[in-house]
């Protein structure tokens, strides 16, 4: 089985670092984006199974990232978790209609937000399923 | 002291004469003055001499006596009128006469006819030695006594000669001299004398009462002059009055400024023509009339209209005044122009929503810039923990995890600042939904183990079987428990325990109550209201206790009350506290209320629908149930179908129930419906709905008000056995 790619978009350097540690340890391939624009780039060459966003970035928040992959075909069925400081009660909502599978608010709970990876990296092809319909 | 003071000392009361010489009582001016405290000056002013002269010397030389006023103390005031020859003798005699009678010849021996006067308040005549008489009249105002007047040094008769001579001797003059002093003085008799007393009196005492009157009426004159110039000196304020009818009657420099009418157009005509047309169409100058009769006075606040038609916001004070008791009232307008003072009224509240809303934005930001850096500490230090970068040793792992601990905590206090902005900005809302406690319960007691762990505290639970759903969210119920127990854990000295329990709330209907209690150092009764305000820490906790923002009970309460329920502490020092709050009680029958009618029921067209979801292969995600009950919620019928909460326990729940208001054959519709809807939406991932119903049927004339409650129990029930079957089928 090839190693499952994780996409880290946040402008927070540490995180990127501590996230990365983590998720490396579990197997999987981190590439990382600290802006919107990159993020895209960076997507479209590394097409990742699976991509963890900020919302707040620079060059454009999270949302026109991820309203820019929803009209891309090939970014368009990449799981998205948003993992951002902003409160939910805002965003929460916002993110999910979006597209986003799930909304953690920073510091996330680990072990909620690995399983939460798990299972977006386990049910990639009926999660996109959803968001055609 | 003298004689004569110390019998005036010893003398009594005065009390009225059996034949009083002045009828006094005939008017209000003995009942008004009949107690009343009269100034020193006010008195000296009542006994002027330059008032009294004329009316002194009239009198004197009208009946031929020597006439002079005396003071209370029965001092004659200035100078004898119309002196008579033989008193100027006296006089010029110099002669150290004592502090006598000035009228009596002869001082050695004391004269009363002032004091006695006084005393009795009637008039009292002397008659001295020599023959001469004086007759003294008292000055009454009411009970007072203000002084006297003495008339007399006349002889009644001619002198005796005998007499003459020694009182010539007395005084160094010669007989011949005295006598012929004593001639020119004709004698008067005593009735006579007595008679002329008695004028004398009623003259005093009525030019006293008049002279009483002028002064007050020239006070009075002098007051009202003050108050006109007061009135019209006011010019920030108008000031009017107005008839019963409103009708303006009198208008102040301060009105005319105000409102814009000089007092010659605006006599006579009616107030309303201050208050805008709006007002003057609802009626609100006669009822501001009607107020101001009912109660005394009426206040408003509001726009008037100057005589330009240039608006003011005023404020407007009417007071009835009561003139003519029963007659009629007439009222006095007070307006007061604070146009201004509602501009900065306006201002501040603007500055201080903005300074609300800065300071909600202050918060939200560093909640939010919190975040970030803690997100890194909080990554490094689990992966640390979970040995990412390699095996710990023991310390290390240990001071880790106090590390992480602290992190927990700063994370949650961070998460209060953000309720505290919305509490403040009324965006703190709960979103209640189907609620099993019992399940949140053990889920929360598990959360706050380790805590309670470190410490040596026992963690219970004390919660009653079969404890019925709430209608929380589930969230902040969790919240709330949590927020309590770290609270007693905190304030729990090692080896005690905090206990989570339940009970029915019987003090109002349709609510559940439950609570935190533990065996810590407990609150003070002055304190168990506190503790629920912002940033409230009892001083007295001890240094250990302390953390936290001591926002945890006010955002608990805030949370508590959104949910409609309340929340409150018993406690006692030293002895622990048990915190109570209260949910509402998850019910069917009310969720159900608009299926559940008597004619629906009678019909048989109740039917309860269970949906089962399962897959062709492996397990349905939690994600796909959520799209299903979405897709459920599209067919049906909102005003008539009821989609339940998940009514078990366990989660995913893959079991829907609906109350549809439809017979067996409607269900047939509606259940190929779904089927379809399912199958569209899922052509990929292989769902299979089964699809039952059970029509809940009453007899027609079964069914009562109350028995929605039985047949909503009925429901429960068929789902609860549905559920159960179903697990015994898997």
């Amino acid at each position: 089985m090839t190693e499952k790619k994780i996409l880290i978009i946040d402008d927070d350097q540490h995180l990127q670092l501590g996230l990365s540690a983590r998720l490396r340890a579990r197997g999987y391939r981190v590439t990382c984006a600290a802006d919107a624009i990159s993020a895209i780039t960076v997507a479209r060459k590394e097409l990742p199974d699976l991509i963890i966003l900020d919302l707040g970035l620079p060059a454009g928040d999270g949302f026109v990232v991820l309203e820019r992959m929803r009209d891309l075909a090939d970014l368009a069925a990449i799981p998205v978790i948003v993992l951002s400081a902003r409160d939910p009660a805002d965003n929460k909502k916002r993110s999910l209609d979006a597209g986003a599978v799930a909304f953690f608010q920073k510091p996330p709970d680990n072990h909620e937000f690995l399983a939460a990876i798990r299972h977006a990296l386990g049910e990639t092809v009926a999660l996109s399923t959803f968001l055609k319909t | 002291m003298t004689p004569e003071a110390s019998r005036r000392a010893d003398a009594p009361e005065y009390s009225p004469p059996a034949t009083p010489i002045l009828p006094l009582c005939d008017s209000t001016l003995l009942q008004e003055k009949g107690n009343m405290q009269v100034s020193p000056a006010l008195r000296a002013d009542l006994l002027d001499l330059k008032a009294w002269s004329e009316i002194l010397m009239t009198y004197g030389r009208t009946m031929r006596v020597a006439v002079a006023l005396t003071d209370s103390q029965g001092q004659v005031l200035g100078k004898c009128h119309n002196p008579q020859p033989v008193w100027q003798l006296v006089h010029r005699a110099e002669r150290d006469r004592g502090s006598g009678c000035p009228f009596c010849i002869n001082t050695l021996l004391p004269c009363t006819a002032v004091a006695d006067a006084l005393r009795t308040g009637g008039t009292v005549m002397v008659r001295d030695q020599v023959g001469l008489t004086h007759v003294s009249v008292p000055l009454l105002l009411g009970k007072l006594r203000l002084g006297a007047i003495v008339a007399g040094q006349v002889f009644d008769r001619y002198p005796d000669s005998l007499v003459l001579r020694r009182v010539a001797k007395d005084y160094g003059v010669s007989a011949q001299q005295l006598w012929e002093l004593a001639k020119e003085q004709r004698p008067v008799s005593s009735a006579v004398l007595q008679a002329s007393g008695d004028l004398l009196c009623a003259l005093g005492n009525a030019f006293l009462r008049q002279r009483y009157s002028a002064i007050l009426e020239t006070k009075l004159a002098e007051t009202n002059g003050r108050f006109r110039l007061l009135v019209e000196g006011v010019m920030d304020h108008a000031l009017f009055t107005m008839d019963s009818n409103g009708c303006v009657t009198s208008w102040n420099g301060g009105a005319e400024r105000l409102l814009g009418y000089v007092d010659a157009a605006i006599m006579g005509q009616n107030f309303s023509c201050i208050f805008t047309r709006e007002d003057i169409q609802n009626r609100v100058p006669e009822r501001h009339l009607h107020k101001a009769l009912i109660a005394g006075r009426a206040d408003d606040e509001g726009w008037l209209v100057r005589g330009d038609r240039k608006q003011f916001w005023a404020n407007v004070n009417i007071t009835a005044m009561e003139e003519n008791p029963g007659i009629s009232r007439s009222f006095a307008i007070m307006v007061h122009d604070v146009t201004e003072q509602r501009k900065i009224a306006g201002v501040l509240e603007d500055a201080r929503q903005e300074r609300q809303r800065l300071e909600e934005k202050l918060l939200s930001h560093v909640s939010h810039e919190l975040r970030t850096p803690l997100t890194a500490i909080y990554i490094f230090t689990t992966n640390l923990l979970d040995g990412v970068y390699g095996d710990l040793t023991t310390y290390q792992h240990e001071h880790l995890t106090l590390a992480l601990e602290n992190v927990q905590q700063l994370k949650s206090m961070v998460s209060d600042l953000l309720d505290i902005t919305r509490v403040e900005t009324h965006k703190l809302t709960v979103e209640p939904q189907h609620l099993s406690l019992a399940k949140l319960i053990d889920d929360v007691l598990s959360t706050c183990l380790t805590n309670a762990a470190v410490k040596n505290i026992t963690l219970r639970s004390d919660v009653a079987p079969g404890l019925p759903f709430v209608w929380a969210d589930p969230a902040r119920v969790r919240q709330i428990l949590i927020n309590l127990i770290d609270n007693g854990i905190k304030f729990t000295p090692p080896s005690g325990s905090v206990t989570v329990a339940s009970r029915p709330y019987v003090e109002k209907e349709g609510f559940l109550c439950l609570i935190v209690s533990d065996t810590g150092c407990g609150i003070s009764s002055e304190n168990c209201e506190l503790v629920f305000e912002r940033l409230s820490q009892v001083s007295s906790t001890t240094e250990a206790s302390r953390s936290g923002l001591g926002l945890g009970l006010f955002i608990s309460r805030e949370l508590v009350s959104r949910h409609g329920g309340r929340i409150w502490v018993e406690s006692e020092l030293g002895r622990g506290s048990i915190f109570y709050f209260t949910l509402p009680v998850f019910s069917l029958a009310k969720l159900c209320s608009h299926v559940l009618t008597a004619p629906n029921l009678e019909a048989g067209c109740v039917t309860l629908i269970a949906v089962d979801v399962a897959q062709v292969a492996g397990a349905v995600q939690a994600d796909i149930l959520l799209e299903v009950r979405k897709v459920l919620e599209r067919c049906i019928r909102p005003e008539q179908d009821v989609l339940l909460p998940s009514m078990s326990d366990a989660e995913p729940v893959k079991t829907f129930f609906i109350i549809a208001c439809t017979d067996a054959k409607g269900f047939e519709v509606i259940a190929s419906r779904m089927a379809r809807e399912l199958r569209k939406f899922d052509s990929a991932s292989k769902l299979k709905p089964a699809i039952s119903s059970t029509t809940l049927l009453l007899a027609p004339g079964q069914f009562g008000k109350e028995q929605i409650g039985d047949v909503a129990a009925r429901i429960d029930q068929l789902v609860q056995s549905h559920l159960m079957g179903k697990d015994r089928l898997q």
